[in-house]
């Protein structure tokens, strides 16, 4: 005899909450600069992301007062994503480059390198103001 | 009554309407309540007629091995026969609008129209994956052929034997519920049949477990894959219309009932009942024999496809045919 | 054969790839088909050869850890483990025994992902899309995890050289347990789901069929080879991490379920108890799990001058969820190593394609090249460009491209 036995299991979904989470809305806007615009203005409000962990690897954080232009980060970037810049002894880096992985916080000898739970980075532009951290 | 030119063709622009809105609307039902089952959120209701005008809006690819003429003519034929099938059906307790010229066997013959102008369509492409796709196609329609018209003489027979004259015009299906001349014996054997049209319906409408043709995985879209724009928008309507065909041959044979009737309404506000009705009736079959169907299992191979329709379906609707004779020759006796 | 010679042989051929719906990654099939029977079988890999080991090659160990991350989008622990072990060897770190466990958890962590990934492709190819909803949803559940353990779902960067570079806190404990628990609650749902459905049974049972014999012969690894029969696994064969503390056997499809019979359902049984041996796995781990140190030298700068001095060779193995991984590296008292060779467990694989596909139905390409699961862009280590040309190395020439290289390499 023919066994289903996904059919009781979709059944029991049919009926209960969808697993998608909504982000950022339930459904494809009409266009979505129009979209993020309202919710800038308050008319319409943004599903939220699923939260990150605690020590989640997003967007580095530079504290240029901390650094002392070692470059031992340079030494260990996997994506050579900073830049020295020789003139004012500090660093560069490019977000567009980095993937993320942390090893320039380990390597700091001032701790001048934190990796923020921010990870909504899309741009269209790769040198974009928020594309780079200085 | 023979019915004036005038009436047909207003009758027919009407049905085309509706085939094609309800059709879009019952895509757009089946995406949601697939998603849902599949615990997703699924695209809003509205998507396929936003996804036929975008198609709409697009330009058409004819591909360079494509034989133009053929490539082109088989999604308007496909529609257009798709169409005229419903001019067939009873539509929400209506008379059929072409009910004079044809019956069952003519709906029958019908249905195969639209798969074949997609096999036409599919070799005209010139592409491996279409020709794959259609070769398959016709195996398909060959195989569902044989139970889908099983299930159609049963029916008809029975009518004949309760001395209904004209047993295969849908008019008098309609005006005759099948299951007020069974017996408790016939009625297992009907609703043996009535299983074995709702497992057609998928093949019928190319959907998984049957969707071979298609196969999205082995051949990219099979018959359809170098189908764009335009004409794939028609194919889409096609898909539509051709299920709402379905869906009302399954009603027509099964469940010609009027609510309006039983709760003793009449003129406009009946109709207008009727048709909701009906709408409700075809989206639970639809419900049952494509969404059901299509989320709960696998695809099958070709030659699985044959085997479920020539053997096992083929079995089980003449055991229905044998179960409503019996009833028939016991009621006799 | 060559797609010439193919295609006098057989009635038409039909070209699968490099993207096609049925391929996840890129490779180029072509079929010689007869009906819808394949008669013979092509294929050319190399469709996304990417350069990683030149990029590797003019880097430091601690940075190209991170470039073995993305060896692989899915295997993102393997091919780390396995490299940092090759230069452990060399420079002769011993690993703290707290690193190793954890190193091992994560590693079964990514088996539980890996297989439940692959689960939800096979549905997908069969046809059937609500399964393949399922096993990716379950799948979040150790997704998160990791991403809780090592701070990125992906690409984990949690191997370090000598250890890893986090430790698992007692706060983190007992988000392991939920999730091992929830996997061993749903463990007999999915069996059933998959292994009783009489579509799946019809498509997959008695397809895709490869021999013990053929298994051996063509050096066939992981889960495909089990579920050929053969008893092979690098954790049991050749323990590494924490391996050789814990009680780990290679699994084979049980005599219960008619196998071994090396046909797909008995790789998808295979892969389903691989699974429950790894929440088996990471059970123990937490429970043997010593104190101490996670690192063999904190202070990257030092780790890095450690490794400048060494020179030597070594090869790093592990048991990757699709079989065998390898990563070759020779250092020679440099920052960057003179060579890196990464053999990924696809590669191993690919050519038990061939007496899979053969005599098989058109309908059953996707679900047989899928049962292997294979990870081309692991796989493809090289491309073959002659005068703007993609070109054919035969064996000879491969032989021979390898004696010279080994020359090179011994001078
Ligand atoms: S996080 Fe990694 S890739 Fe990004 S800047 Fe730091 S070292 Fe470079
Ligand atoms: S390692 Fe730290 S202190 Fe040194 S250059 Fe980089 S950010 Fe500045």
């Amino acid at each position: 005899m023919a066994r289903l036995p996904m059919v009781p299991e979709l059944l029991k979904q049919l009926f209960s909450r969808p697993a998608t989470n909504a982000f950022p809305s339930r459904h494809l806007p009409p266009s979505v600069t129009g979209f993020l615009a309202k919710v800038a203005s308050g008319e319409a409000t943004i599903h939220p992301p699923v939260p990150t962990p605690p020590k989640f690897r997003g967007k580095i954080v530079y504290d240029r007062e901390a650094c002392i232009g070692c470059t031992l980060c340079l030494k260990v970037c996997p994506a050579h994503a900073i830049e020295f810049i020789p003139e004012t002894k500090r660093i560069r880096i490019y977000i567009t480059q980095c993937i993320f992985c942390s090893q320039c916080n380990d390597i700091c000898p001032k701790d001048a390198l934190h990796m923020s739970p921010d990870f909504l980075l899309a741009t269209e532009n790769r040198y974009a103001e928020s594309q780079i951290v200085e | 009554m023979t019915p004036d030119i005038p009436f047909i063709i207003i009758g027919a622009v009407l049905v085309a309407l509706f085939g094609i809105v309800i059709g879009l609307f019952l895509m757009g039902f089946d995406r949601i309540v697939a998603a849902r089952m599949q615990a997703r959120i699924g695209p809003p209701i509205t998507q396929p007629f936003t996804d036929i005008r975008k198609l709409f809006a697009k330009e058409n690819v004819v591909p360079e091995n494509a034989i133009p003429w053929m490539f082109n003519l088989a999604p308007v034929l496909a529609l257009a026969s798709a169409i005229v099938i419903l001019l067939y059906l009873p539509i929400g307790g209506f008379t059929p609008i072409l009910s004079e010229g044809g019956d069952l066997i003519l709906v029958m013959y019908l249905l195969t129209v639209p798969a074949l102008a997609l096999v036409a369509g599919g070799f005209a492409s010139g592409s491996p994956y279409a020709t794959v796709g259609a070769q398959r196609e016709m195996v398909t329609m060959i195989a569902y052929e044989f139970p889908l018209a099983i299930v159609i003489i049963a029916i008809a027979w029975k009518l004949a034997a309760a001395g209904i004259a004209l047993p295969f015009t849908l008019a008098s299906i309609q005006a005759n519920p099948i299951w007020g001349l069974v017996g408790p014996l016939g009625t297992i054997g009907l609703l043996i049949l009535l299983v074995v049209l709702l497992i057609v319906t998928p093949a019928e409408l190319s959907r998984i477990p049957f969707d071979t043709p298609e196969a999205e995985t082995e051949l990219a879209g099979g018959i359809l894959v170098e189908y764009s724009g335009k004409n794939l928008a028609l194919f889409s309507l096609t898909q539509g219309v051709k299920t709402v065909a379905m869906a009302s041959l399954v009603v027509a044979l099964f469940f010609p009932y009027s609510l309006a009737a039983f709760i003793g309404l009449a003129g406009i506000s009946g109709a207008v009942i009727d048709i909701l009705f009906f709408i409700a009736l075809i989206t639970l079959v639809a419900f049952v024999s494509v969404s059901v169907v299509r989320v709960s299992m696998a695809r099958f191979r070709i030659n699985q496809v044959v085997s479920v329709y020539w053997v096992y379906l083929a079995i089980a609707g003449l055991t229905g045919l044998l179960l409503v004779m019996a009833d028939q020759i016991i009621g006799v006796i | 054969m060559s797609a010439e010679k193919t295609k006098k042989t057989v009635p038409y051929t039909v070209p699968i790839g490099p993207v096609h719906p049925a391929l996840k990654e890129p490779v180029m099939f072509t079929f010689g088909m007869e009906g819808e029977i394949v008669r013979t079988v092509d294929f050319a890999p190399g469709q996304t050869h990417r350069g990683i080991e030149w990029m590797g090659m003019r880097r430091n160990p601690v940075q190209i850890v991170h470039l073995t991350d993305r060896v692989c989008g899915i295997c993102g622990i393997v091919h780390s483990i396995s490299f940092a072990r090759a230069v452990e060897q060399i420079v002769g770190i011993e690993v703290p025994e707290r690193a190793d466990y954890i190193r091992t958890i994560l590693h079964e962590l990514e088996r539980i992902q890996s297989h439940l990934l692959w689960a939800g492709v096979a549905a997908h190819e069969l046809g059937f899309d609500s399964l393949f909803y399922l096993a990716w949803r379950v799948r979040e559940e150790s997704m998160d995890l990791i991403e809780n353990l090592t701070g990125n779902r992906v690409n984990y960067g949690i191997i370090q050289v000598g250890g890893v570079r986090r430790d698992i806190s007692d706060e983190q404990r007992p988000l392991i347990e939920k999730g091992l628990a929830y996997y061993e609650g749903l463990l007999d749902q999915m069996a059933t789901l998959f292994l009783e459905d009489s579509t799946i049974r019809m498509r997959c049972r008695d397809h895709g069929f490869l021999s013990e014999d053929d298994a051996r012969k063509l050096c066939t690894v992981g889960p495909s080879a089990r579920a050929s029969g053969l008893n092979m696994d690098v954790r049991q064969d050749y323990p590494y991490c924490a391996y050789g503390d814990l009680d780990v056997k290679a699994i084979l499809p049980p005599a219960e379920t008619g196998g071994p019979r090396g046909d797909v359902y008995d790789r998808i049984i295979v892969r389903l108890l691989e699974i429950g041996q790894s929440v088996g796995i990471i059970r123990q781990c937490l429970d043997a799990m010593p104190a101490g140190e996670i690192l063999w030298e904190p202070k990257m700068a030092k780790l890095l001058a450690a490794c400048k001095k060494a020179d030597g060779e070594a090869i790093g193995r592990v048991e990757a969820p699709r079989g065998e991984c390898m990563h070759y590296v020779r250092m020679a008292g440099k920052e960057a190593p003179e060579s890196w060779k990464i053999k990924a467990s696809t590669y191993s694989n690919l050519m038990s394609w061939i007496p899979m596909l053969q005599g098989e139905q058109l309908a059953d390409i996707p679900i047989i090249v899928a049962s292997i699961d294979p990870c081309l862009s692991c796989t493809d280590r090289v491309t073959v460009v002659r005068d703007g040309k993609p070109d054919i190395l035969t064996k000879e020439d491969l032989t021979r491209l390898s004696r010279e290289k080994t020359r090179r390499l011994m001078q």
